[in-house]
This record gives structure tokens, sequence and C-alpha cells, in this order.
């Protein structure tokens, strides 16, 4: 304690500098978190968290013992596996390969139609996937050329994963970019000049200048998807969603909607949130510290 | 120096594989402008995918003639440029001490700030809680609860955490407190993040919806998606059998027309944004 | 740095200006919430020529506001329904987003403290309310405060709503709403069978033989065979004429509850349920359902119908208007589309389902301002007032409504203008046939005649063919505790599969196991013990 006063004297303007944040934290984030409790309870917005009466985990309970408990973690895990891989990667070498382009115009504009489709919503984006796979879609006309027979791919369980993969990098690729520019404009130009006075060709000073040094800013963002591991984007996979594709697509946040949000079950949407968000942060603190072996940063 | 043959093809290939890509990107836009300026008889049958059928501006009318249509969106203008300095100010303000090892809160902080992106609040208890602090139909409730986002905090700390030592070590020398520090050395060098960030915050702010739907009553502090929104209904409504003749739009026109009107304000914002992409922004002062 | 300082200063004034904006919302607030202050005293008494000068007093009223504006204190529909109906309705918008966000919205108020003073109930929500004391107890109420409600309204249709009582004491917490006709039913393309020679199918044979011939024969003659004989959309629903054949109740595409073998049973777990899958899978695999028909959207399926491609489908009988005026934009042809009378299926009695009880339209707070309650109830008493129905259907005049020719005409929904006049429908809530009818046609002009008679003619005719099914009035509350059976998840997973051909017709007993172990068997038991306390 006394540590901290002595701390806080020295470096006063740190502390002053921090306190808004801390305040914003604490008013806006962990006050309302304190809500949270009400994933043990029954929670009827009648009585409010003072009213409502005490359950203990019963609603975590009857997570674990749905019938489709398993099917649902499964699928979660997937889409969160193929979300930090695949779908990890692809801005990255994306924002490499952007940076080669020489022309300005070229490079503003292909930057621009890239980024576009975040801002289409997932009703908009799975609906194009919907009607491009349709039979009169694109997809089944290019079949067609081929001889090959149509084929509607959104009721295709096999199918469901690889959709999900593809409307994701089409959405959010091109966004997650940014960052990744971003990044590469802060390399020091010093180092390239020598490299190039060394004899590097473009595709070398690639791979062993702007690749390492967006590693650590890759790392990080890395460490950030994990938290949301669980979290896919409800909106993603409802929208390609479709009843001959659950088995394979239900995930913990359609389930929960489904049967918790949409008939205004907090408690137990509460709970669901919350097992989701164990899950994250273990996954957190486990890849922190082993970030913190390998490249000595991590989140803390 | 000329370029050898590998790196034309490089070159080539690179530019390729990109330009597939956009086009690949950008058909669900053309569908949308498509939709956006096509008659309704043919978005009724379906028939519109990337390229309009019966080219009108019926939509676009019908939106341009709404004067609280204009409303909505000066409130959304206001509010984003006020939102993004602010959020970009106390983040910023924020992320410098955690970046610092002689801060000691430094670890419990980050802690907090990543349990806050993966833990959140249950709908009620969050609403009771804002709407406590007076945040109830206040136009307020469009700035304050964005002013910090855990994953901008995030990587603007990681940020400077990189920034050279060396900059700021010849201020210290010079006498320079942390606040100068902050506001005339690491600042005015950092525009690439300060730019991405404040493109994710103005862009958050511009769009945002949650918020204003549960906490704004009083339509006159409607932000634009919200207004546009509001008579942009969705499927499930029956039909109402009113005879006469309809409008040359429907609720797929406009509801494509008013997508547009959120993406170019940031299609128009992003250049100027880019301009700070440049390489070395960072250098010249060690040198100088 | 003077260009810092610039900018700090502007953004000073920027942050000013919203303060300011903030808080003089902030008043405004006051006067809009409804709720806890104002109780009108100070009204637009120029409204009021009568000789007693009533006072007006203002209650917050919360139902689907379809997109439309809300209705704020002295704007036109208030001042329209104060002069109408003598209570100041104050109904903000809220967000509807399928239900969802209007419960959501709902709750948080209520949470708050702030519960509307008349509201629509969502997911169910009454009971809840009811158990807590939240909203009040009608039972004595309404006769004595809103009677011409509460004679509007049929007997036998109270009585499921005292049935229905949470608390169990056969009071009345909500007021239905009541439709004693049916409006959904099977539609056919008439005019493809006359141009095709063909007669009108009676069993289910003829009904086959018809869709071939409208899959073969090109009736919309644009030398393409692009015809789409029959289908629905996306979770098998939109297609309940193919299940109604086989005596299925149903309801917009959800299976629903009937008598079966002597007892009130889940229509998705019966034999019949099983034969109709069999069928329609058959349909399918024949390409005379339409093969996209699992992922048709809203969007796609209309759009398949507005443009002339299909032969036959299920929707409401009033909405065939809209269609037929597209076709004729496009192809030049004025269509028929008629009623499909159920073909005769050997073994089944087959019909359209229909609920006479809708879900409750309406609750009432538990209100301790004994002003506002008696407000609430002389609304709802003058809601329930026909003569008064005509100036509601039409609303405000210049905003919902224009007069030509010295008759009223309502014009086009415009949701950036219009008020919210769907808070108060009386003639869809609780009207008639006849009523429904003769709006139907007051509306149309002579060029919308040829296909606004059909609206009428398909709405008159289904009625032959529709049947109140058992499960009429029953309570969300059986579903308590199985989310999953409520929203039916499990039969579309089955019933989808089926019908494309991924599992073979087996799988039905599958699924009628995994129905009946996850939560069917209860939820059964508690209908059917609903049923007989019903007294029937």
């Amino acid at each position: 304690m006394g540590k901290l006063a002595f701390n806080m004297r020295k470096y006063w303007p740190l502390y002053v500098m921090a306190f808004p944040g801390t305040m914003f934290f604490i008013l806006f984030k962990y006050i309302p978190i304190g809500g949270s409790v009400i994933a043990f309870q029954d929670y009827s917005v009648f009585k409010g968290i003072t009213g409502s009466p005490w359950v203990g985990f019963k609603h975590f309970i009857y997570l674990l013992e749905y019938p489709d408990f398993y099917r649902v973690l499964r699928n979660t895990l997937i889409f969160g596996f193929l979300k930090v891989t695949i779908m990890f990667m692809v801005p990255l070498i994306l924002a490499l390969m952007i940076n080669e382009i020489r022309h300005s115009l070229l490079k503003k504009g292909i930057q621009t139609s890239l980024y576009i489709p975040h801002f289409l919503s997932w009703v908009i984006i799975a609906g194009i996937a919907f009607e491009m796979t349709s039979l009169s879609g694109l997809v089944n006309t290019i079949r067609d050329w081929f001889g090959l027979e149509p084929m509607l791919f959104m009721q295709m369980e096999s199918y469901f994963r690889p959709m999900y993969v593809l409307t994701g990098l089409w959405k959010d690729a091109g966004w997650g970019t940014i960052i990744y520019l971003a990044a590469i404009s802060s390399i020091d130009p010093e180092i390239y000049e020598s490299a190039v006075v060394d004899g590097a060709s473009r595709f070398k000073q690639m791979i062993h200048i702007t690749f390492p040094m967006l590693l650590s800013t890759a790392a990080i963002l890395f460490l950030l998807d994990i938290g949301n591991f669980m979290e896919l984007g409800f909106e993603h996979v409802y929208n390609l969603l479709t009843p001959m594709t659950y088995s394979v697509g239900d995930i913990f946040d359609t389930y929960v909607f489904r049967t918790g949000i949409q008939q205004a079950r907090y408690s137990f949407a509460t709970a669901v949130g919350m097992f989701q968000a164990v899950v994250g942060l273990t996954l957190v603190i486990v890849f922190n510290r082993l970030s913190r072996k390998v490249s000595g940063g991590g989140l803390w | 120096m000329s370029m050898s043959w590998n790196e034309k093809l490089f070159q080539v290939v690179i530019i390729t594989i990109l330009c597939l890509l956009s086009f690949v990107a950008i058909v669900p836009v053309l569908s949308v402008i498509a939709t956006s300026f096509s008659s309704r008889l043919p978005v009724d049958m379906n028939q519109v995918t990337i390229w309009p059928i019966g080219f009108t501006f019926a939509s676009w009318e019908y939106m341009i003639y709404r004067p609280d249509l204009w409303k909505s969106f000066g409130i959304t203008l206001v509010t984003t440029i006020v939102g993004t300095f602010l959020s970009l100010l106390i983040t910023a303000m924020m992320a410098y001490p955690l970046a610092k090892k002689e801060f000691m809160l430094g670890k419990v902080l980050m802690i907090a700030a990543v349990i806050t992106l993966v833990l959140k609040a249950p709908l009620v208890p969050y609403f009771l809680t804002l709407r406590g602090y007076g945040l109830y139909n206040n136009v307020l409730v469009l700035i304050f609860p964005h002013i910090l986002m855990a994953f901008n905090l995030i990587i603007m700390r990681t940020f400077f955490k990189q920034f050279p030592a060396e900059l700021e070590e010849a201020a210290v020398v010079e006498g320079c407190g942390y606040f100068r520090l902050l506001f005339k050395i690491v600042l005015p060098l950092s525009k690439a993040v300060l730019a991405t960030l404040g493109l994710f915050y103005g862009v958050l702010i511009w769009n945002q919806f949650q918020h204003p739907v549960m906490f704004l009553q009083n339509p006159d502090l409607f932000p634009l998606q919200l207004k546009i929104r509001q008579f942009i209904v969705d499927d499930s409504v029956m039909p109402d059998m009113n005879a006469g003749v309809l409008p040359n739009y429907n609720e797929y026109t406009l509801r494509a027309t008013t997508i547009l009107f959120a993406i170019v304000p940031v299609v128009a914002v992003y250049p100027y944004i880019q301009k700070y992409f440049v390489k070395g922004a960072l250098l010249g002062s060690v040198k100088g | 740095m003077l260009k810092r300082k610039f900018f700090i200063l502007t953004l000073i004034v920027l942050l000013l200006t919203s303060l300011v904006v903030g808080c003089s919302s902030g008043e405004v607030e006051n006067l809009n919430s409804g709720g806890e202050t104002n109780t009108g005293s100070n009204q637009t008494a120029s409204k009021n020529e009568g000789s007693v000068k009533e006072e007006i007093v203002d209650i917050e009223v919360w139902k689907t506001t379809n997109g439309k504006k809300g209705i704020e204190k002295g704007s036109p529909l208030y001042d329209f329904y104060v002069d109408k109906l003598g209570v100041g309705v104050i109904h903000p918008y809220v967000d509807w987003n399928g239900g969802t966000g209007y419960l959501n919205q709902l709750n948080l108020k209520i949470a708050a403290g702030e519960m509307p003073d008349l509201f629509l109930p969502w997911g169910g929500i009454e009971t809840d309310l009811a158990k807590n004391g939240a909203i009040a107890d009608l039972t004595d109420l309404l006769p004595e405060y809103a009677p011409n409600l509460w004679k509007r309204v049929p007997q036998k249709v109270w009585d499921v709503v005292k049935a229905n009582d949470p608390t169990g004491k056969g009071r009345i917490y909500y007021v239905p709403g009541f439709r004693d006709y049916g409006v959904q039913g099977g539609l056919i393309r008439k005019d493809w069978l006359d141009l095709l020679g063909l007669e009108m199918p009676t069993t289910q044979e003829e009904y086959v033989e018809v869709l071939k011939a409208f899959k073969t024969k090109d009736p919309n003659q644009n030398g393409l065979q692009d015809e789409i004989p029959t289908g629905g959309r996306e979770d098998a629903r939109w297609m309940d004429h193919l299940f109604a054949m086989y005596g299925i109740a149903m309801n917009e595409g959800f299976p629903d509850w009937d008598i079966y073998d002597g007892e009130l049973t889940y229509s998705a777990v019966t034999p019949n349920m099983r034969d109709a899958l069999q069928f329609i899978s058959k349909l399918y695999a024949e390409n005379l359902l339409d093969q996209e028909t699992l992922l048709n959207n809203k969007k796609a399926w209309d759009g398949k119908i507005n443009s002339g491609l299909v032969g036959n489908y299920f929707h409401f009988t009033w909405s065939v208007g809209n269609r037929l005026a597209d076709i004729e934009k496009a192809f030049g042809v004025k269509g028929d589309i008629s009623v499909l009378p159920l073909p005769k299926v050997p073994g089944y009695e087959g019909f359209y389902s229909y609920k006479p009880t809708l879900d409750p339209k309406w609750v009432v707070k538990n209100n301790q301002d004994e002003k506002k309650l008696m407000a609430t109830l002389k609304l709802l008493n003058n809601y329930a007032d026909e003569s008064r129905w005509p100036d509601l259907y039409f609303g405000v005049e210049g905003m919902h409504h224009v007069v030509k020719d010295g008759k009223r005409v309502r014009l086009p929904d415009d949701y950036s203008t219009m008020q919210n006049d769907n808070v108060l429908i009386p003639y869809d809530d609780i009207g008639t046939l006849e009523y429904k009818s003769e709006l139907l046609m007051d509306a149309a002009s002579e060029d919308t005649m040829w296909f606004m008679e059909q609206n009428v003619r398909d709405l008159r005719d289904i009625q032959q063919h529709v049947k109140a099914i058992a499960g009429d009035g029953m309570p969300g509350s059986v579903y308590e505790d199985y989310p999953d059976i409520r929203s039916a998840s499990l039969y579309v997973e089955y019933a989808t599969k089926i019908i494309i051909g991924q599992y073979p017709i087996e799988k039905f007993d599958e699924f009628v196991e995994r129905w009946n172990k996850s939560g069917g068997e209860e939820v059964t038991q508690k209908a059917r013990n609903w049923y007989q306390n019903l007294g029937k």
C-alpha cells in the first residue's frame, strides 16, 4: 500500500491521465456488469434484482443438460477455431499485398472496394450469398456451363462452414487490413533503404522486414480475437443458418437467441453469456502467457 | 533502378489477385446501389441484381425531402465529430500511462480492460444503470458509452509501447513532464494510429443503433440510423390493403438507399485518413 | 499552436451545443413520456363544444408501431383521438423487430417502473405480470366501465380468457382479439386453369395432375418452362395448404393443436403429419414443389408469385389484389386468383385452420392513478363502439386519407409522415367479416375494382373451407420451461430435411420420440389439462 502511494505521488501526471478512462470503466462497464448476478436468479423485470428469487446454478445446469449442448459447443469451437486461424491470417496477407502496389490511385481504389462490405449488414451479405447460390444464381449458372447439376448449397451441411468463412472474409477482411496498413506506415523507411542497398527484392523485403514487424501487431490482435473466441458474430451465423444446417451451424448465440432473448429469458441469456466469457477469458490468459514467453510481449 | 523480371511478375500477380478480390467484394454493393435506383415493380418481382431496372430517383427523392431526416443527419454529424474527438482524447490519456513501466496500476487496469471485452453486462441492468446517470432521452447517450473501447485502447497502448524511447528521452532531458510528452511529442507523431482509431470510433458512433433504440424516446433526438430504421419496416409486417397508386419505391429500395447513406460519408472521409498512412510519418524528428 | 487552440474552441462550442440540446430535450421528455406527469387540465379544450367540459386525461399506450411515427402530445393524431375517443393517447415510437425489439423495450420500461397504462402484451409477458399483480383485473371493470367492449366480444371468448388466468382464479387479465372468420387459405391461378381447359381439382390425384400441367404446359405463355406449380418459404411455412389437406392444424406455418383420436394433440406428432410430409417430399422430388422452397425468404417467394411464376400458393386472401396488379403491369394479363378448395385425400378430412381467438390485444396497468385507469377504460369502451370505426379507419385528413369527390380515400402507407394509426384498429381486432369486406370494397377505385373484387370474393369463399381449431385460445404458458418446443425448432429441422429428401420418412418416428422426450410429453399434459378446464 505504501508503495502505491509513493508511486502515485512520484508519477502523479500518469494517474491523472488515467483517471477519466478508469472512471469510464467503472461507471459504464463494471457497475452494469454487477447486474450479471441475474444469471443466478430467476429475474423478473417487475421484481427487479432485489426482488427476484435466487436459484444458484439452475440456468447453468439447464444449459449443460440441453440435449444438443454438445452439438452447440462443438460448432462454436469449430467456428472459433476457423476465425482465429484462416480468417485471422487473410487481412495480414492482404495488407502485405496492398502495400506492394505502387500506383496510388489503384491502391486507394482497391482498398476502398475491399473495405466497403464492412458497412453492409449481415442481412444483406447473407442475402447476396443466398441469391448467388440460388438456382438462377451465378454459381449454378457457372456449374451449368461445365455441365454440372445445380446444387442448393445453403441447405447442405457440408457447405455451411465454408460459407461462414467465405462470407466472413468477404465482409471483414478488407476492414481488417486497415490496422496493418497503419502499422506498416510506422516502420522506419531507413530499414527498407538499407535493404535495397543490400540488393533485396521487394518480395524479400516483404518477407524479411514488413512481415516480422507486423507480427507484434498481429499478436495483439490475435489475443483480442481469442478473447472473443466464443463470440462468433451472432448476426453472421444467424443470417446464414437454415434449419437444414442447424446441426453444423447452431452456436451458443443462436441457441440463446431462440430460447433466451426472443422470449425475454434474461437470466438464462446472461448465464450463457457468462459461460462464454469464462471460456474466452481462460483462453486469453493461457495465450497471453504463451505470447509473453515466445515474444516477450503480450496484453499484460 | 528498373525492376527485374521477377519483380514485374510479382507486381502483376499481386495486382491481378487484388483486383479480382476487389471486384468480388464490390458485388454486393453494386446490388445495393442497383436496388436503390430501381423502380418498385422490378424489385417486387425480385429481378434486380447488379444493374438498376427502371432507373428512377424515387427512393432518393423520398429521402431527401424529409426535413426530419436532415435533422437526424445533423445530430449524427455533431455527435460523431464530438464523440470521436473526445474518445481519442480519453483513449490516448488512458493508453499512455498503461504503456509506461513505472505506472504501478498498469497491469491491473489492462486486465480490467480485457475483462470488459469478454464479459458483457446484461441488458436490463445496463439500461437501468445508465438511466440512473440521467442518460435516458439525453443526446449524450450517443457519445459517452463509446468513449473508451477496450479494443482501441489496447491497440493504442501497444503502439505507445513501441514508440521509440530515444524521442521521449531527449525531451525528458530538457525537462518535459508527462503531459507535455504526450501532447507535444508522442501524439503528433502518432498520426497513423490516431487516424485509424479515429476512423473506428467515428464509424462506430455514426452507425450506432443499439443505444439510441434503448435510450432515446424523443424522436427529435434520433440519430440517422434510428430515424431511418423507423420507417424501413421489417419483413414480417402484414401489408395493409390500401388502394390507390402505389409509389415507385418500396421498403427494399428505401432500405438500399439508407445503406448508401451510411456508406457514402465513410468513403468520402477515408481518403483524408489515408494520408496519414504515409511511410515514415514517425520519423523526421530524430534526425531533426 | 493557433490551429490547436481553434480546434479546442470549436470542440467546446460543439460540446456546449449538444449539452443544450440534450437538456432542452430533457424537458420535452417530461411532457412526452406521458406516464407519471401531467393529468391534462390544460387541454385543447377548444375541441370540446359539448355542454360539459370533460377533462382529457393522457395515457401512455404501446402497440405495434408498424414503422410509423409515434404519437406525441399535441400532434395531429393525438388531437384526432381526443376528438373521436375523448382520451389523450400518447404512443412513443417503439422498435418492433419481429416482436423481440418491442418485448425488450417493454421490459426495460417496466424495469424502470414506468409501465405504460395500456399496452399490447407480447411473448407471454401477461402471465408474469398477472401473477405479480402488475396488471389490472378486468373481470368487473369491463362490464361496468367498458360495456361496448364487454358486449362486443362473445361470452365464449371471455370464458377462454378466464380459463387462461395464470392465477387460476378464473379472472380476466387481458382483452382478447376476436375474429370469427378465416383469412388465410390456398390460392390458385384460376386463369391458368381456364387457359389449360382444366377444372378446379377436387381430389389429391387431380391436384397433382394440375400441378404437372402447370409445370409442362406453359400457362404463363412466355415460351419458357419456368412455372413453379406450388411452393412455400423457409422453415416449411406458408405452404399450409399441403398440410391442410391432411387435416393438420397449422397457424401460419407452425403446427398447432387440435383433436386427434379424441384427444388434444400437437399436430406435428400425428400420423397425419407423417403422411403429409411424405406427400410433400414426393412433390419436391418430382419438381412440382419449388426446389428453393426451404431457402425462400419472404422477398424471394413474393417475388416469384408477383412475377407470375407460381400457380398455387398459400397466403392472406385479402392481398391477392396487390399481386394481380403487379402481374398485370408485367404481363398485361388480368389474372384471377381464386380460393383452392381442399383436394380430398382418402382417409382424411381437410381444412384450413384458423383461430378465432386472436392473441391478447391489450392489458391494462394496475394503475394507482384512478384518473388514468378510468381514462383507459373509457378508451376501450369507445374503441369498441362500432359507430366510431369508420373515422378510426380513415384517420387524420391529409395524413392518412384525402377526400376525393366527397368520398374518403385512404392514402398508401408512408412511414415517414404518417403517425401510427395502427394503435386503435378495432375493426381488425374485434371486427366481423362483413365489416372487413365493406372496408375493402370502399377502398377500391374504378381502375382497381377488378382485383379488389377478388380480394373480397376470396375472403368470402375461404369461409367454407376453414375450421376453428381446438387449440384456439391456448395460452403460451403451457410452453413454460420448454422454449424449444414453443419455437418448434425440432419439428422444423426434421420436416425440412424430410421434404428435401435428406432424411427418409422413417426418420419421422425418431422426431416424435425426441419431441416427446425433450418436453413434448409435459407440454401435451399441460395442454390437455387446459382444454379440460375450458369446460368443453
